[in-house]
């Protein structure tokens, strides 16, 4: 591998988004096309995914040129984002010293890198999205942090991603709430070592409800936060809580109080994650 | 000590007793000219045979999966078709190749491309070959007499179920309706069949043919390749007819082949020194084989029922060595042995 | 049945690739507690079709065939046919059974072929992305009726009653919903019996949700659910008097 840098010819930039699937990676990758050619760049976008609609990583590649591009994937890229510990499998294979990777550190576990001597760019983004914004601002985040990295223009780079999302923003006050978490990923430090830890991922022992008539168990690692138990429980005893499931959506905790154990959350569960017994 | 059995046997007739002492149980199938009465003679055969059973499906897409599950099971099965209904049974060729299941399928080529003639050509090489979206990981026997029509449809079980490659007897329409005696010699007994779904409830089987990326895919199909890469050797077959002191080659196969034997003998009284080399197998090729009759020669000949799908295959083969490789291909129509010599002697 | 799972469940393949509240891993799990109830999971082969069914290709502690796209029936009738004594279930959706393989599906009604067909039908094509199928209602939006399902492309698909037109009377023909699992388990259960006992051809549709293609949330996905029990009516299907 050599020290010099990946581009082929000087004029190139090679990007690569990797998240799980429904984390909005295309969004981010259509947004920095869009980007990209306000700011006069030939732009080559292709995705990459397997058949599963949910649960497998969506990987982006993106070339930015001032020549021309023939072939739309690359060996290795100049700038990696990763979202998520699982999606760094996809990525492992096009990155090399000369990488910079951009990172969600709540929830990748720096020892779990797969290589350790890439240059590490660290965004707490999942912990910033969920105490000062929303869930679903987070790819709007690590997007800002991105097109800082790349040295666009903040107002060209907002106003790409806003006109992609802004019939998903149903009020003015999630449009502005949107656009502050674009820009303090903008103006994020990145972290290069001292990693903050990863506080955001899936818990992996179930949680055990009990009082004198019930048990309840619940397993994060099966739970995909669809939300089916919530909505078929006849008592309301259950509810999102703070744990976080294997796509890094919340967990229900469930009140076994109000439960009468009426075995519904057990039965409607796609996912085999929740069930009540009576002692 | 051989025994040997002498039967008058139309090429159709030949098949449905080659597949029996294949250890064939099962047959699926929808009639099409000129393969109709394979099934209808496996059906007549089952009804005094309680091992033998089958079922005309629905159409050929469909016999083909039949064959496939039965094959999961551990049962030896097989199809027969031609034409449209070879273009059908890709579909479940294509799932056959991918999971490696023993499929065995005897084609009889007609006319085409669409419906054509019901008759006869040598134009569906490709697609017993290469047919479907794969790289063409199928045996393909080319028979050549009635009596191949036998040993080979015999064969392509032991092969199939040994090697578990789609496995294709290639015949055509003459072939299957001309009625001859032929011999049919005691063949070894034929390669055992297995289940392939093992039915262990503590070692599920899971097969699959879907991947979800390029990588992974890829090491299966480089798998597949190599066990292709080794088999080969021990499937490839050729004949080679007359090639002493030759400075002519003829290559054909199937029954065009033997028209050729004709024309090379008629030629030799006339001292032109010109003789055959016959493919067995179309799929793999016999290279060293083919390698060898070629490079007696300056000049070959390449004979087929079709435009030069059979030619290519040849040609790749031979890339490289210094010929003149005159083509003479003759969509859907067949040749006597006097225009052979006739092209030949031009 | 309490098991937060069933026990034919591969529990080393989970969590499964299904999407957050898919109806699949509902109809899934409570195919598995039949297949409990019974104790016939050392006999089970399944065969499942292209499309979300895919899956569920190791899904389950017993032989599982992955086939193409409408082609899970007949590859099942002749597995059935060479080997008899396995308990044959073909799992498809509403594109592998009633447009690509409605033929053979038809056939395998029609010679009473002693196999298990369940269909999963949730509207749509769901693993491409959402487009237009036989039972999507007129009026709905897809990926490929970006204005609503035209008249022209038919109504919404009536697919038990019309296998119960072409089956014998004494196959087994109902549609269900994952609105009520534990019918889904009864049902499933009388299906596979029709084979098991009576070596007779039983077909079950199962309405199911799809919030991915649908863009539904939980509560929305049940709503659109009893939407479709009014077009698509949940029962067992007799044939004529």
């Amino acid at each position: 591998m050599s020290k010099k840098s990946n581009r082929m010819n000087n004029n190139s930039i090679k990007i690569i988004l990797a998240g799980e699937g429904g984390q909005g990676v295309q969004t981010i990758a259509k947004a920095l096309f869009n980007a990209a050619i306000s700011a006069k760049y030939n732009v080559s976008y292709i995705p990459s995914f397997g058949v599963e609609q949910r649960g497998t990583p969506s990987v982006a590649y993106i070339t930015l040129s001032h020549g021309q591009i023939r072939y739309p994937r690359f060996e290795f890229a100049d700038v990696a984002l990763v979202m998520g510990e699982r999606a760094m499998d996809r990525v492992a294979g096009v990155i090399n010293p000369n990488t910079k990777l951009i990172f969600d550190t709540s929830n990748m576990d720096t020892k779990n890198l797969k290589k350790p001597w890439v240059k590490r760019l660290g965004v707490p983004a999942t912990r910033y999205a969920l105490e000062k914004f929303s869930p679903k601002s987070y790819n709007v985040l690590m997007y800002g942090a991105l097109c800082k990295e790349l040295g666009f223009d903040p107002k060209i780079s907002w106003d790409s991603i806003h006109s992609i999302l802004k019939d998903k923003f149903k009020t003015k006050e999630i449009a502005e709430m949107n656009h502050d978490a674009f820009s303090f990923g903008y103006e994020i430090v990145f972290e290069h070592k001292n990693f903050s830890k990863p506080i955001y991922e899936t818990k992996k022992t179930d949680n055990i409800f009990r009082n004198a008539e019930k048990i309840a168990t619940i397993s994060p690692e099966r739970c995909k936060g669809c939300g089916i138990c919530i909505e078929k429980c006849p008592v309301k005893a259950l509810s999102f809580g703070e744990d976080l499931g294997v796509f890094s959506t919340p967990v229900p905790d469930i009140n076994l109080e109000k439960c009468i154990a009426c075995g519904n959350c057990r039965r409607y569960c796609p996912d085999g994650a929740i069930k009540v017994d009576k002692k | 000590m051989s025994e040997t059995n002498k039967k008058l046997v139309t090429g159709n007739e030949a098949a449905v007793l080659g597949a029996i002492a294949g250890g064939a149980e099962i047959m699926f199938g929808y009639p099409i000219t000129p393969a109709t009465e394979i099934l209808q003679n496996w059906a007549a055969k089952s009804l005094d045979n309680s091992s033998l059973s089958y079922l005309q499906t629905e159409d050929e897409t469909a016999a083909g999966f039949c064959v496939n599950g039965a094959l999961l099971a551990g049962v030896k099965a097989f199809t027969a078709s031609a034409g449209p209904g070879h273009i059908l049974l890709q579909d479940p060729i294509s799932m056959a190749e991918m999971e490696r299941l023993p499929f065995v399928g005897i084609m009889m080529q007609r006319g085409g491309p669409s419906t054509g003639t019901v008759n006869f050509s040598q134009q569906e090489v490709n697609l017993a070959s290469f047919g479907g979206n794969g790289d063409g990981l199928r045996v393909v026997y080319s028979a050549s007499s009635v009596h191949e029509m036998y040993t080979l449809t015999t064969k392509a079980f032991s092969t199939a179920w040994k090697f578990r490659f789609p496995t294709f007897v290639l015949g055509d329409g003459y072939l299957g309706k001309t009625e001859m005696l032929i011999e049919l010699p005691k063949l070894l007994k034929p390669v055992p069949a297995y289940k392939i779904l093992k039915e262990n409830a503590a070692a599920p089987t899971y097969l699959r043919n879907c991947y979800s990326d390029e990588e992974s895919f890829g090491s299966v199909l480089d798998e597949n390749i190599k066990d292709w890469k080794k088999s080969k050797h021990a499937i490839a077959e050729s004949e080679s007819y007359k090639l002493s002191g030759i400075n002519e080659l003829i290559i054909a196969h199937g029954i065009v082949a033997e028209a050729c034997k004709d024309a090379i003998d008629k030629m030799l009284t006339r001292n032109k020194k010109i003789g055959l080399w016959r493919p067995i197998t179309l799929n793999p090729i016999d290279s060293a084989s083919l390698i060898a009759a070629a490079k007696k020669v300056r000049k070959i000949h390449i004979f087929e029922s079709a435009l030069n799908q059979f030619a290519r295959i040849i040609k790749y083969e031979l890339a490289g060595l210094k010929l003149d490789i005159i083509e003479h291909g003759k969509p859907a129509r067949g040749f006597t042995p006097e225009e052979i010599i006739e092209e030949i002697m031009q | 049945m309490n098991e937060i799972m069933p026990k034919c469940w591969n529990c080393n393949t989970k969590p499964h690739l299904f999407c957050p509240g898919c109806g699949h891993g509902i109809t899934l799990k409570h195919l598995g507690y039949a297949i409990d109830e019974m104790e016939i999971a050392n006999n089970v082969t399944l065969g499942i079709d292209i499309g979300c069914s895919l899956l569920s290709w190791n899904f389950f502690n017993f032989d599982t065939i992955q086939t193409h796209h409408g082609r899970t029936n007949p590859t099942m009738v002749g597995y059935k046919m060479a080997n008899p004594k396995r308990v044959a279930i073909a799992y498809m959706g509403d594109g592998g059974g009633y447009a690509i393989g409605l033929q053979s599906l038809l056939h395998a009604a029609f010679r009473n072929d002693p196999i298990t067909v369940i269909l999963v039908n949730n509207e749509n094509y769901a693993m491409t992305g959402g487009q237009v199928a036989p039972t999507t209602e007129t009026g709905i939006v897809t990926a490929t009726t970006p204005k609503g399902k035209p008249v022209s492309f038919g109504p919404g698909f009536h697919g038990p009653e019309l296998v119960r037109c072409i089956a014998n009377d004494k196959a087994f023909v109902a549609r269900v919903s994952v609105s009520q699992p534990e019918i889904i388990k009864l049902t499933l259960k009388k299906a596979i019996e029709n084979q098991i006992k009576n070596k007779l051809f039983s077909f079950v549709e199962v309405l199911s949700i799809c919030p991915t293609n649908w863009k539904t949330n939980a509560k929305e996905s049940f709503n659109r659910l009893l939407d479709m029990e009014k077009y698509y009516h949940v029962e067992e299907i007799k044939p004529n008097e």
